[in-house]
């Protein structure tokens, strides 16, 4: 009705390699905005003083590991899980920053609504809480989940089942998912808003403008807010999956 | 129709490479890479500092606190050792001034008791000098007194008394 030309999903996740073309390599606009979320809190670390009274990149980086502590790991874990600080606050920054590219202008994509650093995030938590799990409770921590001690054993093998199926598949399953699908999606809906501000700025439909562009600032201020959140939500699972695999009886 | 069947195939290709759900090799081996060297970064180079500087200010602030803690309690001493100098003082100076009201008492009865002995001594010596001035007085008007009552009694009896006879009748009245 409109005459919009929405673009095809294509044109707005998917990236041409610049570098190293074809290879395992390839270097795309993905692979830049993941480096940039590794440098940009490195560089914010690294420039931070250590000033007694802090100020500026300071705050920021202590602000950041404060964040870690007392909302994620101290809640999720206890005391004892103080010690994954550098792990938790590594996650939480490569997935805020990753995240937050969606609204930063020429870039406007976030390197998590593809599907690759989700799944590799996912995967490594797997990998990090399995192998806590085993470290603290030894094959227990197996045999626990498998056939749980505390329910009747006629219901034991369809309970481990499940809680096989909860704990090693769908797990990482939801993780990656939930933050994938949900920068996938408020990429698309900046994009949609987007596209319609510029389909109505051109035509009759000129006045439209004065409803669809405060939409897409609220919704770039909302996907802000999506960024943080999203890398908030992920931390906070690895951390509360760290903290069952420690302490499995709870 | 080569052609079209080469790009039917190529489209079929990029249609089944471009599937959003699906995770692209190169992108999450750079997401690995990036990851790993920011963990490493962080565990071993950037986070230790801000740890450090972090600790070190938690320990000035404890400091801080336990110096003004150390600093009330010593103020709160010397304010007790004062209260306990100014009781001191205070009876001290109690003390003072009832000796000095006791040296005071003694110096008034003192003076008193002087003033009172010269008060004495001046009324003795006043009344020894009315006495002398009595008698002086009773002495030179005796002569007077004894002419006066020996011309009366002349004048009663009709003769002439003599003043010398009536000496001793002078002196009794005179005395008495």
């Amino acid at each position: 009705m409109f005459g919009l030309e929405y673009p095809p999903i294509d044109n707005l996740v998917v990236w041409p390699d610049a570098l190293f073309e074809g290879t395992i390599l390839g270097f795309n606009k993905i692979a830049l905005i993941s480096l940039l979320a590794m440098l940009i809190p490195a560089a914010i670390f690294f420039f931070s003083k250590k000033d007694l009274v802090p100020r500026g990149l300071q705050n920021v980086a202590e602000g950041a590991v404060e964040l870690v502590e007392k909302e994620v790991i101290l809640p999720a874990i206890g005391p004892d899980g103080l010690r994954y600080l550098p792990l938790l606050l590594s996650v939480f920054l490569f997935v805020f920053f990753g995240n937050i590219f969606e609204v930063i202008p020429v870039f406007q994509m976030p390197a998590n609504a593809r599907m690759a650093n989700p799944m590799f995030l996912a995967l490594m938590v797997l990998v990090v809480f399995t192998f806590i799990g085993f470290k603290y409770n030894g094959a227990k921590f197996f045999t626990d989940i498998a056939w749980p001690p505390d329910v009747p054993v006629g219901l034991r093998p369809l309970v481990g089942f499940i809680e096989l199926l909860s704990t090693f598949i769908l797990r990482p399953f939801g993780l990656a998912v939930r933050l994938f699908a949900n920068m996938l999606a408020g990429h698309i809906l900046l994009v949609t808003f987007g596209v319609l501000c510029i389909a109505v700025a051109s035509g009759w439909l000129f006045p439209l403008l004065a409803l669809t562009f405060p939409m897409l600032v609220l919704l770039t201020g909302f996907e802000i807010f999506v960024s943080f959140l999203q890398a908030f939500v992920f931390a906070l699972l690895t951390a509360v999956y760290i903290g069952l695999s420690l302490h499995p009886a709870h | 129709m080569l052609l079209l069947l080469a790009a039917e195939a190529a489209e079929e290709a990029g249609e089944a490479a471009s599937n959003p759900i699906l995770p692209d090799m190169s992108e999450m081996v750079w997401g690995v890479l990036s990851f790993a060297l920011l963990y490493a970064l962080i565990n071993y180079v950037l986070l230790p500092p801000i740890l450090r500087a972090r600790n070190d200010r938690a320990a000035t602030i404890q400091a801080d606190r336990d110096a003004a803690e150390a600093a009330r309690a010593r103020a709160v001493s010397a304010s007790a050792e004062v209260d306990d100098q100014l009781s001191g003082v205070r009876a001290e100076a109690a003390e003072l001034v009832d000796e000095a009201r006791a040296e005071a008492e003694a110096e008034r009865q003192r003076l008193v008791a002087r003033a009172e002995r010269e008060v004495n001594a001046m009324q003795e010596i006043a009344d020894g000098e009315i006495e002398r001035e009595r008698e002086e007085a009773m002495v030179s008007l005796r002569p007077q007194v004894a002419d006066l009552a020996a011309d009366a009694a002349s004048r009663v009896m009709g003769r002439s008394v003599d003043a010398s006879a009536a000496g001793p009748a002078i002196d009794r009245v005179m005395n008495s």
